[in-house]
């Protein structure tokens, strides 16, 4: 059985291979500085130029400021693509200059490193925020094998930082278009006290199970399989959260790390409060840092 | 050989425990696919419960995909895959 491809998303890049190359010179050359100098006619070109894109921003903007008008939603479209492309930049500069080309303090990191040494496996539950690449580097700390669970789309140019190392990658991807979709592999990470790595804010197709609940005012299918993977496995889930704060910053917010029992994995409405708690966390998220939540598609589209 | 008493012990377990309340074990041959959309048609997140099944009644570990892929195919798979793993264990 494959995983459905008919997602309403893309992750693939929007910028031309020159492009790419154009912005890793000039972070190999000046650092971060130059290169996010260059973002402003960029950013300005795509809002200006490629109104398709700037209607990606639509649906989450428009639910977060509901009463913005017409300027303040440009500005808002500006703010946003901004600070997404300064998380590219910030993801291809560790991948070019090193981990400590970027300051990430990560303050409950104790507690991860508890429950990933439990032997019980580590559900890492993250999100489309901040730019959660950068975070992995936190990740080779905790000393298990990491497992991303990751679809690499056919022609996409964007690089993870760890591929613009030239060094092996550390960590293993686990694809969820591949056999049963990833979950064999993932359950036997789990059981052998491994990290998994999992988006807990986009499904992988129409078809892979998920829950409703309210994100924004109004209902989102959030994808179920992590959630169904802690309870079935014991696997705790880290909610982690790495926000920008500052012009060479991140901090690494821990949310919460929730244990599931073994009674809540079936039925699939059990998960629910957990789902409910993580999806309050992003939205908390989504008020507090509102230009560094970065889907760039109608979440709340109902399928047909 | 797998015994015939452990095709029909697998097919209860699985009705049972994934709550296929519809499916009774006389109804499913055991070359039936277990995932997709023919046979069984349990998904991704039932192969998950299925792992942790089979090690909990069995005492028996999928260790990887490589092992799953082969024997999460059809309940003959799952108990040849079984009694090979117990064959394993008690001559060692």
């Amino acid at each position: 059985m494959n995983l459905q491809t008919d997602k309403p998303w893309s992750s693939r890049s929007v910028g031309a291979p020159w492009q790419h190359r154009f912005f890793y010179h000039l972070i190999r050359r000046g650092g971060r500085r130059p290169a996010y100098l260059f973002l402003y006619p960029v950013v300005l070109y795509y809002l200006c130029c490629r109104p398709e894109l700037r209607r990606r921003t639509g649906p989450y903007l428009k639910r977060r400021f509901p009463a913005h008008g017409r300027l303040a939603g440009c500005r808002d479209a500006f703010r946003l693509l901004l600070s997404f492309s300064r998380s590219l930049v910030d993801r291809a500069l560790v991948g070019l200059l090193g981990p400590q080309s970027l300051n990430t303090e990560f303050p409950r990191h104790d507690e991860l490193k508890t429950a990933a040494a439990a032997g019980r496996g580590l559900i890492i539950l993250t999100s489309h925020v901040g730019c959660w690449q950068a975070a992995m580097v936190y990740l080779s700390l905790l000393r298990r094998p990491v497992h991303l669970l990751v679809e690499q789309e056919a022609g996409n140019i964007d690089r993870h930082y760890f591929e613009l190392t030239g060094r092996e990658n550390p960590f293993r991807f686990i694809n969820p278009a591949g056999f049963l979709g990833g979950a064999l592999e993932m359950t036997c990470a789990l059981k052998n006290g491994e990290i998994v790595c999992v988006m807990g804010d986009r499904r992988q197709g129409n078809r892979e199970k998920h829950l409703t609940l309210d994100f924004l005012s109004a209902p989102v299918k959030f994808p179920a399989a992590a959630w169904k993977l802690a309870a079935v496995t014991g696997a705790p889930v880290a909610i982690l959260f790495p926000l920008k704060n500052g012009p060479d910053r991140y901090r690494i917010e821990l949310a919460d790390i929730m244990q599931l029992n073994p009674d809540q994995a079936r039925p699939l409405n059990r998960l629910r409060p957990a789902m409910a708690g993580y999806v309050k966390a992003l939205e908390n998220i989504s008020q507090k840092e509102p230009y560094q939540f970065f889907n760039f598609y109608d979440m709340w589209e109902t399928d047909a | 050989m797998p015994d015939r008493n452990l095709h029909r012990q697998l097919k209860e377990i699985i009705i049972a425990e994934l709550n296929l309340e519809d499916i009774k074990p006389e109804t499913l041959a055991d070359d039936d696919p277990l995932f997709g959309d023919e046979g069984l048609g349990l998904d991704s997140l039932d192969a998950v419960e299925l792992v942790v099944l089979i090690q909990k009644h069995f005492g028996v570990e999928i260790k990887d995909m490589e092992e799953g892929r082969e024997a999460l195919t059809s309940i003959n798979a799952l108990a040849e895959f079984i009694t090979a793993r117990k064959s394993e264990s008690e001559g060692s």
